[in-house]
């Protein structure tokens, strides 16, 4: 799915920021995925070593799927953080660039090809922290109300921030599109598939 | 021929006006998830898992494969007339199929492609279905040292030989056996990375992995560029007859035969989907185009919007859905992420695909095998005349689309546990699948292995405990050596064709780093 965008020949490439400002982290915030990786690795390996065997079993325990599987985590990060200092992803014109050339002469071929000529290097991509936050928050205040609330209130305030977040700007339109909604859901799977949603305040009501 | 009397009783089950209608919505859901660009059959198929609970289980595969299946017929769709591919299968279809709706042949280019994905689809399932016998023999062979070694077969072949990256498939793939690995061991009682947490005891279900990675992640991720984002591209119009010319014909029907040579044997195969074959059926045309314009047959058309590079890759995508029902089915073994996200359900439902599952639920097997070839046939009528109106699935504004995915995703994880604790789960999830995308850190070896993990454990264990500690037994016998050996040519191939190509980029591009790999 990933390499869908990346290599869509019309998409637009965003974020034409200036490069002026390139330090050394610059395409390689990937580091710290590398960092959390081996962080979980460790983590996992004193679990399993702290890890309560009850002494029935035979044979190979429970113990050893663990540690191998933790071990290999802290190796694949390690590697992965020492990939990434030694080759940062590239801004993403750059990549813009490459992607023109590559389309004309490399948009297929056999195996070795395919694995590697695709996708020749990593965009170092932008996020937009405000959006994914607000999306986040959504999410969260579902979890958080849909006990009380129930869903039909709480469904709809999520629909309505994630739709928000997205670019909606017609307050009232857009609540009233999220209650249509999750009064449809509520129809379809509460009476029609039989589905046990919690009804919340609204429970006397309904 | 005992197969076509099965198959009967099969088409008489699949033909009851419910399992038609289940199969109608699984095209129909298909069809559109196919078409929309970001949104693919595992998701869809992950959504639906909770949601189907109270179905009666044959209704319930019925419309899963037919997700499944729609979701390769409508990923074409956008790449013919907008250059946007549906999914990764239908990038190769892009290439040369918007060429011709450029040329104004948008219309024999969709045909095209809507004809090669049905006979992709039909000539797989009849596949599965008369060789049925043939797979069940060999999966009833296998001991624990042979399914051990295929589950290692789907671990590598995943994440080590289609990832991009062999670090990053790898990553992808211990992360999915750490989520796997949560819970109380059956075999021993241990509880195992559970905190103390006693909502974990039972593990983290699949369905809050699944939504979680592919569908809030989906969600975060278009939300972090969605405001960077151009206006959207505008479809061709279409025009003109829909029914292919004599000489087209004669173009595409030996590329839809040749691109079948691809996708059959791959759909067996766990690479995650159907992209490689698509892309080799593209490359073969290619080739073959060049060679007949170097002998003076026919100028080389590719570029410029050649049938044959649409013809091929429709084709092999939608053949490698068949076969890996096939091994889903007969092995148990799940070769994409759809069918992993199947084997899951199958799970749920308390039945596990193995050569078990032809005897005792035949019943189920073949009413799914003969509405395979129902929903083929919906799929071929749905988009041969309608494609350009499926395109307008894409005027549906972003924000309502993913504001109801999330909905979906919230409901559908909720419902399968009634927990709230699976929400807060479910959002950690989500963040890691939205690093995982932004990080190009493939999704699909996760699935797999939070799938095929229990079992490669189980397998695993129990081979040694036969074998009192010998590591060796888990190398006996011809079908695991056989097994391990294809492993180990496949991930050779792979190291030296990435060193090649690291090379020559370095040569060509010399005071550029190399790229990762």
């Amino acid at each position: 799915m990933n390499r869908l965008r990346e290599s869509a020949p019309d998409a637009p490439v965003g974020g034409a920021t200036d490069h002026t400002s390139h330090s050394w982290w610059t395409g390689r915030s990937e580091i710290f995925v590398g960092l959390l990786v081996i962080g979980v690795g460790l983590f996992l390996t004193s679990q399993t070593l702290a890890m309560h065997v009850p002494d029935t079993s035979t044979g190979p325990g429970p113990q050893l799927f663990p540690g191998l599987v933790s071990g290999l985590m802290v190796v694949l990060g390690g590697l992965l953080v020492f990939q990434v200092v030694r080759t940062p992803a590239a801004p993403a014109e750059e990549q813009a660039q490459e992607q023109e050339q590559t389309d004309e002469t490399a948009s297929a071929g056999v195996v070795g090809e395919l694995v590697e000529g695709q996708e020749p290097r990593r965009t170092a991509t932008h996020s937009d922290w405000r959006t994914v936050g607000l999306v986040l928050a959504s999410v969260v205040a579902f979890a958080v109300l849909l006990q009380p609330l129930g869903w039909l209130l709480s469904g709809a305030l999520l629909f309505f921030g994630v739709s928000w977040a997205f670019g909606g700007r017609r307050p009232l339109f857009e609540a009233a599109v999220a209650l249509v909604y999750s009064a449809v859901v509520q129809l379809a799977f509460v009476a029609g598939l039989g589905l046990n949603l919690p009804s919340g305040i609204l429970g006397g009501v309904l | 021929m005992d197969t076509l009397m099965l198959l009967g009783g099969g088409f008489a089950a699949a033909l009851t006006p419910e399992n038609l209608l289940w199969a109608f919505v699984g095209v129909v859901l298909g069809t559109a998830v196919g078409v929309l660009p970001g949104l693919g059959s595992a998701m869809a198929v992950a959504l639906l898992l909770p949601v189907t609970f109270k179905l009666d289980p044959t209704g319930a595969f019925i419309m899963f494969t037919a997700v499944y299946y729609g979701g390769l017929f409508g990923d074409s769709t956008t790449s013919i007339l907008m250059n946007t591919p549906g999914n990764s299968s239908a990038i190769a279809t892009a290439i040369e199929g918007h060429k011709m709706a450029k040329r104004g042949k948008a219309s024999q280019a969709l045909a095209t492609s809507a004809i090669g994905a049905f006979i992709g689809a039909v000539v797989s399932t009849a596949v599965v279905a008369f060789f049925s016998g043939v797979i069940i023999d060999i999966a009833l062979r296998f001991g624990p040292a042979e399914y051990f070694a295929l589950a290692v077969f789907a671990f590598v072949a995943t994440s080590a030989v289609v990832a991009q990256s062999m670090v990053r498939g790898l990553i992808a793939l211990t992360l999915g056996l750490g989520i796997a690995m949560v819970g109380i061991d059956a075999q021993s009682g241990a509880a195992r990375f559970t905190l103390g947490v006693p909502s974990l005891f039972e593990g983290i279900g699949i369905v809050t992995v699944t939504v979680g990675l592919l569908a809030l992640g989906e969600v975060l991720h278009v939300a972090s560029r969605i405001h960077r984002q151009g206006p959207d591209a505008q479809p061709i119009r279409t025009g003109g007859t829909l029914w292919l010319g004599r000489g087209d014909l004669r173009r595409a029907v030996p590329a839809w035969l040749r691109g079948l040579g691809f996708g059959l044997p791959f759909g067996t195969i766990p690479a995650g989907g159907s992209e490689i074959p698509t892309f080799l059926a593209y490359g073969t045309e290619r080739k073959l185009s060049q060679l007949r314009a170097r002998r003076g047959k026919r100028p080389d058309e590719f570029g410029k919007g050649a049938i044959e590079g649409v013809a091929a890759p429709e084709a092999a995508a939608s053949a490698t859905a068949g076969t890996a029902m096939g091994a889903l089915l007969g092995l148990g073994l799940p070769t994409s992420a759809t069918a992993a996200i199947m084997l899951a359900a199958f799970q749920q439902y308390g039945m596990q695909p193995g050569p078990l599952l032809f005897e005792r639920n035949a019943d189920l097997v073949w009413a799914l095998l003969a509405s395979l070839f129902i929903g083929s046939v919906m799929l071929l009528i749905l988009n041969l005349p309608f494609a350009p109106l499926w395109a307008k699935l894409l005027l549906i504004p972003k924000r309502y689309l993913y504001a109801g995915i999330t909905g979906f995703a919230v409901l559908g994880v909720y419902a399968s546990s009634y927990a709230i604790t699976d929400l807060w789960l479910l959002i950690l999830l989500g963040l890691l699948g939205f690093m995982m995308r932004r990080y190009a850190i493939p999704v699909a070896p996760v699935l797999i292995a939070v799938i095929l993990g229990p079992l490669a454990e189980t397998e695993l264990r129990r081979g040694l405990a036969i074998g009192q500690g010998d590591v060796g037994v888990m190398f006996t016998g011809p079908i695991t050596l056989g097994i391990y050996t294809v492993i180990l040519l496949a991930v050779g191939i792979v190291v030296v064709a990435r060193v090649r190509s690291a090379r020559r980029a370095t040569a060509s591009t010399a005071p550029e780093s190399t790229p990762t790999g």
